[in-house]
């Protein structure tokens, strides 16, 4: 999957991780995709909540050992 | 104006004592529709914090002036960084140290039987409905179903100047950790559970003991088949006055017996329980489960939960004049909805088959208990 930008919020906890996605996605494009890491199994639900009361499209979730992947589509 | 936090204890303080609040919960909607904080008195707003980061000004003609405020989350962050934009609002907020996943540990013991023989503490885990017991007689205790937070139990003991001698587990539990092995291991009390559950660390089989007695207690162990979510599961009837129902029977209702992904075969073992063994149990028997539903229904005047045998009886249609069939229907049809969270893992860590880590515990456990036939939450 082909991200416009990567946010590193690993080690963050809630609610930091959506805090700085959040921000990232207000510095791009309509269209573009930002890929997010976190640790925070928490940021699982609210993620896809959050990116669907915002207009977001969730691309795709992936889990690779402790870290959850996430790639959203700004809107 | 600032924010305060409020512990699980002080929370329940405000909950036992029906003192009207507003909870303002902050997580995901979904989070919140599935497991909340619970009370007669509460009044409710969820909104996820999320959709507040750029400020909380939506909510504020939606908060009340005239109230406690407490907000709450998962795990305590996000309560935090809404609190603070209310207080910068000129509001006086509280928000719940340590979160849903300290409501979901928080438990406190309260009497619920004495006489001259023993004394019985109950332990009620408010958050997820969890119910374990403590039986005091002379010098010794004898703990029913613990929870892992074996502190707790540790602490009674020893303000009660007693020493923990048994455990039991009336089944292998698939909604929460149990504490039972843990807590043998540090007070060398004797382990009791049910052989045919399939644990694989080292236990006392209760198919060994048709009764457990100490100082002047007499535990009798009611292993013919009271199958609640496996088919080991045992009830205790403890001098011939208080029933350790573990999961098959409740204040309000009986156990669901299709976890095993046996509804039906569970279903019939759970009738031939109810109408026969539990049938010819005293009316006056008090019943202590291992769960409850709804804390404002099933508590007492006394301040626990349970209620006569002869009452829940009453109360509960399907335990008297039904067929087997009939019985079997209602168990097999209303026991069909959502499952434990996680129940398959937690089984298996009950088992001992799985490790996991206090972290993973904490996170396998978050949610509400579901192991009643009637939940519908």
């Amino acid at each position: 999957m082909k991200a416009d930008q990567v946010l590193d919020a690993k080690g963050l906890a809630c609610p930091m991780p959506i805090v700085r996605t959040k921000k990232a996605m207000d510095g791009l494009q309509s269209g573009q995709v930002l890929e997010i890491h976190v640790t925070d199994k928490g940021a699982k639900n609210d993620l896809s909540a959050w990116a669907k009361s915002a207009g977001h499209e969730m691309i795709q979730m992936a889990e690779e050992g402790d870290v959850l992947k996430f790639w959203i589509r700004k809107g | 104006m600032a924010m305060y936090p409020m512990t699980a204890e002080q929370l329940n303080e405000m909950i036992v004592n029906k003192e009207p609040f507003f909870l303002f919960d902050v997580r995901n909607e979904s989070d919140f529709a599935d497991w909340k904080i619970e009370g007669e008195n509460i009044s409710y707003l969820n909104v996820p914090y999320f959709e507040l980061i750029d400020g909380v000004e939506p909510v504020l003609d939606r908060l009340p002036n005239n109230q406690k405020i407490v907000v709450v989350c998962a795990k305590e962050g996000s309560s935090k960084l809404v609190a603070e934009m209310l207080v910068e609002k000129g509001l006086e907020v509280f928000y719940l140290k340590g979160g849903m996943k300290a409501w979901s540990e928080y438990l406190y013991p309260v009497i619920a039987y004495e006489d001259d023989d023993m004394k019985v503490y109950q332990f009620i885990r408010v958050g997820k409905g969890c119910l374990s017991y403590m039986v005091i007689s002379g010098k010794e205790a004898l703990i029913v179903d613990p929870s892992r937070f074996i502190d707790v139990y540790k602490q009674v003991a020893e303000k009660e100047n007693v020493t923990i001698t048994h455990i039991v587990d009336s089944h292998l539990h698939a909604d929460h950790i149990s504490g039972g092995y843990e807590l043998a291991k540090q007070t060398g009390a004797k382990y009791y559970l049910m052989k045919s559950e399939g644990a694989v660390f080292e236990f006392e089989p209760l198919e060994n003991h048709d009764r457990i007695e100490f100082e002047k207690v007499s535990l009798e162990v009611l292993a013919i088949k009271t199958p609640g979510h496996t088919p080991g599961s045992v009830s205790f009837f403890v001098n011939n006055k208080l029933l350790f129902s573990g999961d098959t029977i409740f204040v309000s209702g009986l156990g669901r017996p299709d976890l095993g992904g046996k509804a039906r075969e569970w279903a019939k073992d759970l009738y031939d329980t109810v109408y026969n063994k539990v049938a010819q149990i005293a009316d006056d028997v008090i019943v202590l489960p291992a769960h409850y539903a709804n804390f404002d229904e099933e508590v007492n005047e006394k301040g626990y939960i349970g209620n006569t045998l002869g009452n829940i009886r009453q109360m509960n249609e399907i335990m008297q004049g039904k067929t087997e069939e009939e019985f079997v229907e209602h168990v097999a049809q209303s026991a069909s909805a959502e499952t434990p969270p996680n129940f398959e893992d937690i089984i298996a860590i009950n088992r001992g088959v799985k490790e996991a880590t206090p972290e993973q515990q904490q996170e396998l456990e978050i949610g509400p208990n579901r192991c009643a036939v009637h939940h519908t939450h």
